[in-house]
């Protein structure tokens, strides 16, 4: 188990960085359009100063634009509370289909994300226990290596299929050649072990099939490890 | 003077793209890396002001790729990421990077001055 926490410790800064290194690009992005669009007022004021005439249309387009970029940097905060959010407690009971669209969510801050689409066939939200920052990292890293192999043009589809009692199976599948070369990585398999998950590909129909229990005894047994290394 | 600016953030370069038309400064603007390599093939321009990350093609690679269409060209890159890598950082020489957000009178003392010494 002592394993298990160092993998979680080390590959969790790495996921962290990567994460927060992504977001602090997004956040800079929206603040450049703002600055330009604020710079571009300032640059009409000038104008009508020197007795040009003030569009009001150009006034109007301008603020709603800082409005539409505000709210998009709203949403980016919102996203990155609800990951800092993540590591509160080790091991909990979560959403799946929430965590699964924060992560899609969270990936596609990087440059080279592809346009990710989610189903959900299920009535409700299942539950599972699990250690939330790993499973965002593992799923975060298999998009990685999707986007990576279909590239920015490219449609990613994320289907929950829940007709088995003890859990849940996360299909993601693309209309374009799914190469994954090297797939999984040391680091994804290692993730999915500690948690309990299953990965199976099948190249001949380009599907991925992450089994994810609701309970795994990976997840107990880690569970127990963190109480104890707690108390001592 | 005649620049190409390239970012896929498209509400950043056309806007960017206006007030430079306002302070006299032509430029024309697209949003990934294949639309650059295109318009320079057919446009002679003095400048191309590219985003350091794209999807599908760095900066640094869209540069080799232009450059090798049209040697005379120059190159500003600009990034909101901050040059994360060593590597990255010594193929940009100091003065032909711009930071997010961008200071439109620094870039066009910039432009001035690449256009100036060559």
């Amino acid at each position: 188990m002592d394993n298990a926490t160092n993998f979680i410790s080390i590959e969790g800064l790495k996921f962290f960085g990567k994460v927060n290194a992504s977001i602090s690009h997004e956040i800079k992005n929206i603040l450049a359009i703002i600055s330009e669009t604020a710079g571009f007022l300032h640059d009409l004021t000038d104008l009508a100063k020197q007795g040009e005439d003030l569009k009001l249309s150009l006034l109007e387009s301008c603020s709603e634009s800082i409005a539409e970029d505000i709210q998009r940097g709203f949403d980016t905060i919102k996203q990155m509370n609800q990951f800092a959010h993540s590591v509160d407690v080790p091991i909990k009971e979560i959403k799946i289909f929430e965590t699964v669209e924060l992560t899609v969510k969270l990936s596609n801050f990087l440059s080279f994300s592809s346009k990710v689409e989610i189903e959900n066939g299920d009535k409700e939200d299942k539950s599972i226990l699990t250690c939330p920052f790993l499973m965002e990292s593992l799923i975060y890293q298999i998009l990685i290596c999707v986007y990576e192999s279909i590239g920015p043009n490219g449609h990613v589809l994320i289907k929950f299929d829940s007709q088995k009692k003890d859990g849940t199976s996360l299909i993601i599948s693309t209309p374009s050649n799914f190469i994954l070369d090297g797939f999984p990585t040391p680091d994804i398999q290692r993730a999915a072990k500690f948690l309990g998950f299953e990965l199976n590909i099948n190249s001949s129909n380009q599907k991925l099939d992450i089994w994810v229990p609701y309970v795994s005894k990976e997840i107990v047994a880690l569970e127990k490890a963190l109480q104890i290394n707690s108390k001592s | 003077m005649k620049i190409i600016l390239v970012d896929d953030e498209q509400k950043f370069i056309n806007m960017l793209a206006k007030r430079l038309t306002m302070r006299g400064i032509q430029a024309d603007v697209v949003f990934t890396g294949r639309d650059a390599i295109n318009r320079v093939k057919d446009t002679a321009y003095d400048v191309a002001v590219l985003d350091v990350k794209m999807p599908g093609i760095s900066g640094i690679q869209l540069k080799k790729e232009l450059k090798s269409i049209d040697s005379d060209l120059k190159f500003i890159f600009v990034t909101g990421h901050g040059i994360a890598s060593r590597s990255e950082a010594n193929m940009i020489e100091e003065d032909l990077y711009l930071s997010k957000p961008l200071d439109i009178e620094t870039l066009i003392k910039k432009l001035n001055k690449i256009i100036k010494t060559g």
